[in-house]
């Protein structure tokens, strides 16, 4: 345990640190796996699918505020599905225009949360994102979890129907149907945005609580809930989510909380203090919890050199000014022998 | 000689002036009331703007049936309807906005005066030395 403390504060002092190129390459980093991801998915644009676009992108990503990475993403979705049809493409720009302005104008630092919700359901482990918000978001980051949710599915619906929608001119009205029933009739996305709204109040909602081990109970009560209600909205909705996966997502889910415990709310509450004082209006009863750290090693480097003989600058003035007390320096200030009759 | 404490304080309060400061500065500029207008007046373009987003997907996706009914259906009755739901989007929306930017204005405030009050005590600190 020792040794993951220190390994945990080594990598708080790199962050803290390095902040001025780390956080920079892991803009990057997020930028160019999402954008691999996006170009993987719906890839219709062929211009985009460069990689040296994909590079350039990201790396502006990179220096810009961490919303300019959804930006990004919206844009190459946007120009994919345009290049597949234009009509969906109008549907995309709504669901995202809609997003910003009902929801994300509010809290534009949850946009993140935007992005990352749909990559993870690209990696299917979806069921991370609600427990993780619940413990290091607020209440409203359930919203957010929405978003993403419905962003994931705008764009499967798109890539799973990208066969029936072509831009044809005679049947414009059946694509664009298909693609608004599928979505909103999309069984899979109805049940999960429910149970991912749920899981992230309740597992925020217990992490506030007052009790012992409140993030570990948090993020399993959270995983079994989602779980119940994934499975349970599952039977109901005939929406066929794949059991085996979900177990599997709600276990990452908890394991993705320990390691954001860790991080964040590390305590040891085997060294509790409860504490007992008054004033005079007033009786405290304090429970003070340690956290759990270990002291860093104290590297002092002796350097032991020959010390540098200083170098000093000698001019009229200063030579002078050492010397006022003895000698008189009128001299200074006359006029230079020479110059007068100039 | 160097003040350890003042040291801390400074950075920890020029931390904030570049950060979290910048954005609450912004909000406690104006009064409680002014700021919650302003909100409420962008809600309103956002609020309508949305709605019309909304309005116009859903006469995209039923297009046909709304022409083929154009010359049968009661146009006042319909802008009724559509003028009915649009408020109760509005006021809803408006009501959010208040809230969010009320919540918004007393936590910048707040945060705001222990800045002020830290800098007090900075002041004390140098007038000490």
């Amino acid at each position: 345990m020792t040794k993951l403390l220190e390994i945990r504060d080594n990598i708080k002092l790199f962050f803290t640190k390095y902040d001025v190129f780390a956080i920079p390459v892991v803009k990057f980093l997020l930028a160019f796996i999402m954008m691999l991801m996006i170009n993987g998915k719906l890839g219709y644009m062929s211009k985009l699918n460069n990689i040296g676009i994909v590079l350039i992108v990201s790396l502006a990503a990179s220096f810009l505020p961490t919303g300019a990475i959804m930006l990004f993403g919206a844009l190459f979705s946007m120009a994919h599905v345009f290049a597949l049809s234009p009509e969906v493409a109008v549907i995309v720009a709504v669901i995202y225009l809609l997003v910003y302005l009902l929801y994300l104008r509010f809290t534009p630092s949850e946009s993140l949360c935007i992005v990352i919700t749909p990559m993870l359901f690209v990696l299917k482990i979806p069921y991370v994102v609600p427990v993780v918000m619940g413990l290091i978001g607020g209440p409203a980051s359930a919203l957010s979890v929405v978003c993403g949710v419905i962003v994931y599915f705008a764009l499967n619906v798109v890539s799973t129907n990208a066969a029936n929608v072509s831009g044809n001119i005679s049947d414009l009205m059946g694509e664009i149907r298909l693609i608004i029933d599928s979505l909103l009739g999309n069984k899979q996305m109805l049940v999960l945005i429910f149970a991912f709204a749920i899981t992230t109040i309740v597992v925020y909602v217990i992490r506030r609580l007052p009790i012992e081990h409140c993030w570990t109970i948090s993020m399993l009560s959270g995983a079994a809930i989602c779980l119940i209600t994934v499975l349970v909205g599952g039977v109901v909705k005939d929406a066929g989510f794949n059991i085996f996966g979900v177990f599997i997502g709600c276990i990452l889910a908890v394991g993705a909380g320990k390691v954001i415990e860790f991080f964040r709310f590390c305590v040891d509450y085997t060294r509790t203090e409860r504490v007992q004082f008054e004033d005079d209006e007033y009786y405290y009863y304090v429970k003070a919890v340690p956290k759990m750290s270990v002291a860093a090693p104290d590297r002092k480097v002796k350097n032991i050199n020959r010390a540098h003989k200083t170098r000093t600058v000698l001019n009229r003035e200063s030579v002078a000014g050492d010397m006022t007390e003895e000698f008189d320096t009128d001299y200074l200030t006359a006029p230079i022998p020479g110059e007068e009759k100039n | 000689m160097l003040n350890e404490d003042r040291v801390i304080l400074m950075t920890r309060m020029a931390a904030y002036e570049s950060g979290e400061g910048k954005k609450h500065m912004n909000v406690v500029r104006f009064f409680k009331g002014d700021y919650i207008a302003v909100g409420i007046l962008k809600g309103v373009i956002c609020a309508t703007l949305s709605y019309a987003l909304i309005f116009g997907l859903y006469i995209y996706y039923n297009f046909e049936t709304f022409l083929a009914s154009m010359y049968d259906i009661d146009i006042l009755e319909f802008a009724r309807g559509i003028l009915i739901k649009y408020l109760w989007f509005l006021g809803i929306y408006v009501m959010i906005t208040y809230v969010v930017c009320t919540i918004k204005y007393n936590i910048s405030r707040r945060s705001l005066k222990k800045y002020f009050r830290n800098l007090k005590v900075l002041k004390r600190m140098y007038d000490k030395q």
